[in-house]
Formats: structure tokens, sequence, C-alpha cells
């Protein structure tokens, strides 16, 4: 296991942790599908490597899964040090890497990630410096809950039929419909007057907004168009003009 | 001329992306027997010239409605949502069509995420087809439009026939949001031009179900025609499957508008075309479009095409980057005054007796039926409105994303709602495994542009196409008040409902609604074209004024474009045959 993926389990355990006391599938946490590696992966192709040092150095894409490991352990750092650590730090797990981020318990990487986005050294800096911008550890951060939380839940890196993460969710997965139709609760919308207007009619023609009928007659059937295409172009581009120009 | 070969053809009018508004645009000056080249960035999806279009590149161009295939569209979109939607390695994502490469990059110094989608039909092929109209204050009383409200009727109309544009069906989701705007005190809203509070069915470019669906049905829903309520919009949303590819229910531009535009036989679309370069000469007046520069993303070749006219669709990001990297003139609005809506998420879980009593059955099911059929509109806020999603991006955008810190460590004492934050560990879980009893909100703020916020130039970051766009976004104060009074009303709603467990995110930006970055009355006429260019033009929703009150935004994106085609053929063709307006008003150049 990398130092990336370690750290990264770290992560990812803490969003979706295992919880063994659970029933059935509940019990499972991201670790159970390898969520660490989906991530890693992710973040390893967000971006292209530009021409200069890191594709020289032989990578096509950036680096960003030790990045972030790297920015989670300075997180870490940063809440030991301020004294906000409100767990007891702990031997890391099997799947973890070593480094602070993975010592600290569950609640306290989120903490630690707090720091990185809102309030600690880097948004900081970011406020200090504006012309360098610090910000883009608050987007890797964001960008890093959202993908554990949206490939935790979906067939992202899974691609059996029915994930892991649907089934949590008791998601059947893509469907090819619903009969679930319940009528309409507003049948057409009427082209109502508006602007405290005059109380002009919806065929009142001297006010352009309302000069054109709620109901381009025939022309709202969907059908209309679908029929159209039979005809040649440029009738059909002149049927779309509408009926009553 | 030196540098890259020129192309051969030379269209009329070459439009830079053919993304959700840029279509609208081709279709009316194809309709006028003008000649349309459309460059754009990403994959053709459902084409037969483009048969394997993530792994390999495929024909140059397609020009016939012909080529396009509903059996492709039913092989390509999975409606998996990691397969269509990673923003990673999804088919529907900012990138190139090669999945054996990475996204194209942004540089974004703040907390956010970034939604758009490369590729024919654009950020449309992910959108849930809702189609409100402005809220009529939002052009006519807000500063930002030099344009009345009354302008756009007219292409609202024609849009509302043709896509068409429709009352969503009622659904148990919806009558249980529906319920809750009641027992709240709202009215329902029957009329399309919105100006006071009230909940009404979301007027969508979805459509209607087949009644079928209104009773018992055991069929495969290949027999049926319009929406089977099968909820995947957010994936590409190809149903009913087997139908012919213009029948898809979900009216994205790749379905509705692009083979109409194909229909007119004026229109070509270069799918894998990155525009790097808009061409200039100088004129006799300012300067003067000429052209495009583009990378076609398989074979990395550089090739140009001259045209009498150059419009830029590349969206909200990308038409100021592009504007940017070409050197164009900078009044300081370039990019700037752009609006997001200002997200928020609200969610309220139920408890199976509840839903009994108020919509017969003993789950919320927010995988069935449409993605967003009911809304709330709040003229002044912005809007609420259901917005379910499969569980991954359900867990994703609603309790993943926060700029309010950790549920676990928030007091919400005094708060309408229980949680707040984001939502992780048991929690989390405890949230996911109450999917199908939870009904997720979304509020739409109703934010005000600011020459502040926007798209400039990173100059330290190059990819293939020059250096890439950076993106600064933060709420106003008031915005942010907007915003609470929006998720309180959503509070109360799910309340008044029965909810017996609220959350609210407290949404971290969400760049996926953008407007405004290349204002009509700041950078552009009145007509959309370029105040400090001649022959250029921008028909994408940075061309909004404002973010149209919090109403989602396509509609008036594409209403705009059709205007907007209609002064571009008037200024520099023979003029429009058939004006969609009665009596159109004159653009003016000098707003
Ligand atoms: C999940 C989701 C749901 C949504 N639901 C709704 C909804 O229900 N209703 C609504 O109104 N809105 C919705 N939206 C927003 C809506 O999709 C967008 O606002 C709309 O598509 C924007 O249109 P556009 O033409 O400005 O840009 P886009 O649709 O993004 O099109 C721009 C196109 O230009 C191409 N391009 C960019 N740069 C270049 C270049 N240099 N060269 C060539 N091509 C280029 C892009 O690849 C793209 O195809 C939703 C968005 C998302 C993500």
């Amino acid at each position: 296991m990398s130092y990336a993926r370690g750290t990264i389990a770290a992560l990812v355990d803490a969003v979706v942790p295992g919880t063994p006391g659970a029933e059935g599938v509940q019990a499972d946490g991201a670790l159970d599908i390898d969520l660490d590696e989906t991530v890693e992966t992710a973040f390893n192709e967000l971006q292209e490597a530009p021409e200069g040092p890191v594709r020289s150095l032989g990578y096509e894409t950036m680096p960003f899964a030790p990045v972030l490991a790297l920015l989670l352990d300075i997180g870490a750092l940063e809440l030991v040090l301020r004294r906000e650590r409100e767990e007891s730090l702990r031997s890391p797990k099997d799947a973890y890497a070593g480094g602070p981020f993975s010592r600290l318990g569950p609640e306290d990487r989120m903490r630690a990630v707090r720091l990185l986005e809102a309030d600690g050294l880097f948004p900081a800096l970011d406020e200090r410096y504006p012309d360098v911008p610090f910000g883009i550890v608050a987007y890797l951060m964001q960008g890093a809950m959202f993908i554990t939380a949206m490939a935790a839940y979906s067939d992202w890196g899974d691609d059996t039929e029915r994930p892991q993460g649907w089934r949590q969710a008791d998601y059947p997965g893509p469907a090819e419909g619903y009969a679930v139709h319940m009528g309409y609760e507003v049948e057409e919308f009427v082209e109502n007057d508006y602007g405290g207007g005059d109380g002009a009619e919806e065929d009142d023609t001297d006010d352009g907004a309302t000069a054109m009928a709620a109901d381009g007659g025939d022309d709202s059937d969907p059908e209309a168009w679908f029929d159209d295409r039979s005809r040649s172009a440029d009738e059909a581009g002149d049927a779309e003009g509408g009926a009553d120009r | 001329m030196s540098g890259p070969d020129a192309d051969t053809r030379e269209p009329d009018v070459v439009v830079v992306g053919a993304g959700g508004d840029a279509p609208a645009l081709a279709w009316r000056l194809g309709q006028q027997g003008i000649d349309v080249l459309m460059l754009e960035a990403g994959p053709f999806h459902g084409n037969e010239r483009f048969p394997n279009p993530h792994a390999e590149r495929g024909e140059g161009a397609s020009r016939s409605p012909a080529d396009l295939s509903g059996d492709l569209l039913d092989e390509q979109f999975t409606a998996r949502e990691g397969d269509m939607g990673s923003p990673v390695d999804g088919k529907l994502r900012w990138g190139p069509a090669d999945a054996d490469r990475a996204p194209w990059a942004r540089t974004v110094p703040q907390t956010g995420v970034i939604s758009q989608v490369a590729g024919v039909g654009g950020t449309t092929l992910h959108y849930y087809g809702n189609h409100p109209r402005a809220f009529v204050p939002a052009i006519n009383d807000q500063p930002h439009w030099p344009l009345d409200y009354g302008d756009l009727v007219p292409y609202y109309q024609y849009l509302e026939d043709v896509h068409p544009v429709k009352p969503a069906p009622t659904t148990p989701k919806a009558e249980l949001f529906y319920e809750g705007a009641r027992r709240a005190g709202y009215d329902l809203t029957t009329g399309l031009n919105v100006e006071e509070e009230g909940y009404r069915p979301f007027p969508n470019a979805i459509l209607q179900p087949d009644e079928a669906l209104q009773g018992e049905y055991d069929g495969d829903f290949r027999d049926l025609s319009g929406d089977t309520l099968a909820a995947h919009e957010h994936q590409g949303g190809p149903h009913p499957r087997g139908a012919d590819f213009e029948r898809r229910a979900k009216r994205g531009s790749l379905v509705s508008l692009v083979p109409k535009a194909l229909d007119t036989g004026h229109v070509e679309i270069r799918p894998n075309a990155f525009a790097t370069q808009v061409l200039t000469r100088a004129g006799p007046g300012p300067l003067e479009a000429c052209g495009v520069e583009y990378r076609d993303t398989w074979t990395g070749r550089a090739r140009r095409v001259f045209a009498d006219v150059v419009v830029l669709s590349a969206g909200c990001i990308e038409t100021p980057r592009l504007w940017l990297n070409s050197g164009l003139p900078d009044d300081g609005w370039v990019g700037r005054g752009l609006t997001t809506h200002h997200f928020d998420f609200v969610s309220g879980r139920f408890d199976a007796d509840t839903l009994e009593e108020i919509i017969g059955q003993r789950a919320v099911e927010p995988h069935q039926g449409q993605a967003a059929g009911s809304r709330l509109d709040v003229p002044g806020a912005g809007g609420i409105a259901v917005n379910t999603f499969a569980p991954g991006i359900t867990a994703a955008s609603m309790y993943s994303e926060s700029v309010n810190g950790f549920a676990f460590e928030n007091d919400t004492s005094g708060e309408p709602w229980d949680t707040e934050g984001r939502v992780v560990g048991q929690q989390l879980k405890d949230e996911m495994s109450d999917y199908r009893r939870t009904l997720t909100l979304i509020c739409h703020t109703d934010d005000r542009p600011r020459q502040d916020n926007g798209v400039s130039l990173d100059p330290s970051t190059e990819d293939e196409h020059g250096p890439i766009a950076r993106l600064d976004w933060s709420p106003h104060p008031e915005d942010d008040e907007r915003r609470l009074d929006l998720a309180r009303r959503s509070a109360r709603l799910l309340e008044e409902a029965g909810a017996e467990h609220i959350h609210r995110s407290a949404a971290a930006p969400i760049f996926l609604h953008m407007q405004s970055s290349m204002a009509i009355g700041k950078v552009l006429d009145t007509g959309g074209e370029a105040l400090s260019a001649d022959r250029l033009f921008v028909a994408d929703h940075s061309a909004l004024a404002n973010g149209v009150g919090g109403a989602n935004p396509t509609h008036t994106g594409q209403a705009l474009a059709l205007r907007t085609a209609e002064h571009l053929a008037d200024r520099y063709f023979d003029g429009v045959a058939d004006p969609i307006p009665a009596d159109p008003t004159p653009a003016s150049a000098d707003d």
C-alpha cells in the first residue's frame, strides 16, 4: 500500500466507515469496495500534466493523489499543533498509511479537512496572498469529499450490476420507467398578464407580450413537428414560424 | 498564409460550441438559408459517423439528420450514474471525447464544484429539462437588462411549441411537495409569466408521459411514447429506449434542437473541434471577426475556418476564456458578472406512516418520476424545486459539500432543520439507508451580477488550448440572505408535509447554472453582438444580463439565442423571412 493510497484510505473510511454492528449490506464501508483505490485513481486522472517538469518526470497526468495525501497530513499536523484534536491519537488500521492524518480519530480527520478548506493555514494564506491561488487546496478538499461520496454510492469504480452503495440505498439501479403518473396539477399553463397590466385579455393584440395566443394551436402538439419532418426542409422551417403570423 | 491550414469550405457563420443554446441559433439561421458550421469541443453521441465516440475519432463532421441514431444512443447512454456522470471519467464530462485522457482543467482557487459537459447538446446532456421563463421582475425591474421581458415572450412561446414545454405530471413525490406547499399557505400558480409567490408543476421540456403509466402497467416501456418517468435525466435520459432519436422524452438540445438544425440542410456540426482563437482583421469601423482557429482533439491538428460572422457559444467559462486568449478587447466586464444561483439543498426524511397518509405509499421513491417536476417560485429571492437523483449524486450534492463544516459539530438549535453541513460516518450511512424515504429540494437563489465574480485567465497554467480559465465566485451577503430565506421556506414546506428529520447542506458553490459572464448591456449590444468588435456575437448563457431571478436559465438562454440569430441575419445577411415576434424590437448597437 502506497503512502497516497493509505492516507486516502483513512479519508474514505471516515466518510463511509464499516459498521460491523449493522445488518447485512449496511455493515460494509468504503474499504470493503476499495474506494481508496477509486479515489486515488480519480485524483491521479484529474488533470493532464502540462509540458514541463512534471511531464519530464514521466507523468502524463498530474499526480494529485500524493498531493492530496500530503495535504491531509498537513491538515492533521495543524489540528494537532492547534490543540483542536478532540479524539485520542490511535495506531493506524492496516489499510492506512503511517502519517498524522492516518493516526487521527475519524471526526478529527474531518476537522483536519475543515482546517484545510476553511479555518486553517491555507485559507489564511489565501486571504493574505491573493496572488497565489492557495484556494486550490480548498477546491481539492471539496473534490475529495464529493468524489468519495459519489463513488461510495454509485457504480463509479464498480461496474457490477448493483454496486454496494446502491444496495445500501435500496436503489434498484437504472430502470426503463415507472408507472407513477397521477395526472396533472395544472393541465395547461396560461399566458397571463403581468406588470400590473391594464387587465388586457390573453388575446389582446396591442401588447407585444401577449400578442400571441397562449397556445400555438396545432403547433403545440409535439406530433406536429415530427410530422413536419417528412416535408422538405424549407417548408418545415416555415411551418415552425407558427400559424398566426 | 503561414500557420495552420485553412478549411476550403467557408461557411457564412461559424459557431463555437454546439451546447445548450447554440443549436437554437443555428436552427434559426439554417431556416433562413444561412450556412452554419458548428465547432464542438466534445463528442457527438448517437451519431453513426461517430459510432464509438469515446474510443475513436470517427469521421469529421455531420450534416444530415440521417446520421442520428436512437440505437446508438441506447448503447451509449447506459443510465448508470458513474458510467455517464463521473466528472473524471464519465461519458458526460468537461473533457475530450477520448476516454483515455483526463478531463480539461480549470483553476478554481476556492471551495466549489463545476458541472459542465462537453459534447453536442453541451450541459443539457445532464440537465433536467426544466424550462420556466425568467421571473418578470428580474428582467423588468432589476437594473441589468437592456431588453423588456415582453421582447423575450414571443421566443419563449416559440420554444414552448417546438420542444415542447408542458406542465410536468404529478407523481407521488410531487404530490408530497404540493401538499407541503399548500399546508404552508402557498397558492397554485397557473400563469407562465411569474411575478408572485406560488407553487406549480415545472414547465418542463420533457414529453408528457404516456397515459398507460397512470394505471397498472407491466410492459417493457418500449411501446410507449413520451416520458417513462425513469428519472434518468442526469444520466442523459435516453428514454424511451427504442424510440427514434428525436422522440426521446427529455428535450435536451441533442435530441430536440440539433435534429431540427440539421434538417434545414444548412447546418454542419463538427465535434472534437476545440476553438483556440477568434481570428480578426481591422474593419472599416472597429475590429472585425473573420474566423476561428481550432484544434482537432484526437489528432492535435490545428485548422482555420473563415466566415462572415463568428458566434461564441462555448458557455459561461469558455466563451470568455476564448475571448481573452484571442486578445480581444476587455473593458472590465469580459468574463465578469457571473451569476450561479448560489444553490442550497434541504432534504426531509419521512416515516412510512406519514407517507401512507399523504401519498398512499410508504416511501417517497425519489428515483421514480421526473428528476425535477415541481417547484415553488419566490420572485425576489429565487426558487425552490424538488431535485431528486440516484444515490451517488444524492450523497455527493446533498451530504458532501457545504460551506458550513460538518453536521456532527454544528449546533442547529433555533433553526428549522435538525442537521446542517456535511454528513459523514454513521450519520451519512443512516441518511443514505433512508434514501427512498427522503425528499430532496434545491434552492436556486436570485444572486446578482457583480464585477468581482467571474472568469479570468490563469497565465500560470496552460493546456493544449492555451492558458486555462480561472473561476472566482463568492456570494454577496444579500445573496446569502436570499438563500437563507429559501432554505427556511424549504424546511417549512418539508415540515408541513410531515418530515421527521430535516437537513440543510448550506452548499458550497456549485457551478452548474451559470449566467451573465458576457452580459448584453455590458459586453454585448442588445442584438447579441460584441460592443468592441463587429461580426462577433455571443449566444449562450453568458449573454444573459443576470440570473433571470433564479429561474432555471436555459429557456431564457435559448430564447435569447433565437433572437440573436434574427438580429445577426438582419445585420449581415438578407434578414429574416418570418420574424418570430409579430413586431420585432430593433436592436441597438449603442447601449
Ligand atoms: C445536472 C444538471 C442539471 C441541470 N438542469 C437544468 C434544467 O433543468 N434547466 C435549466 O435551465 N438548466 C439546467 N442546467 C443548466 C444547463 O444545462 C446549462 O445552463 C446550459 O446547458 C448552458 O447552456 P450554454 O449553451 O450556455 O452552455 P453549454 O450547454 O455548457 O454548452 C457549451 C458548449 O460549448 C462547447 N465548448 C466549450 N468551449 C469550446 C471551445 N473552445 N471550442 C468548441 N466548443 C467549445 C462545450 O463543449 C459545450 O458543448 C443543469 C445543469 C446540470 C449540470
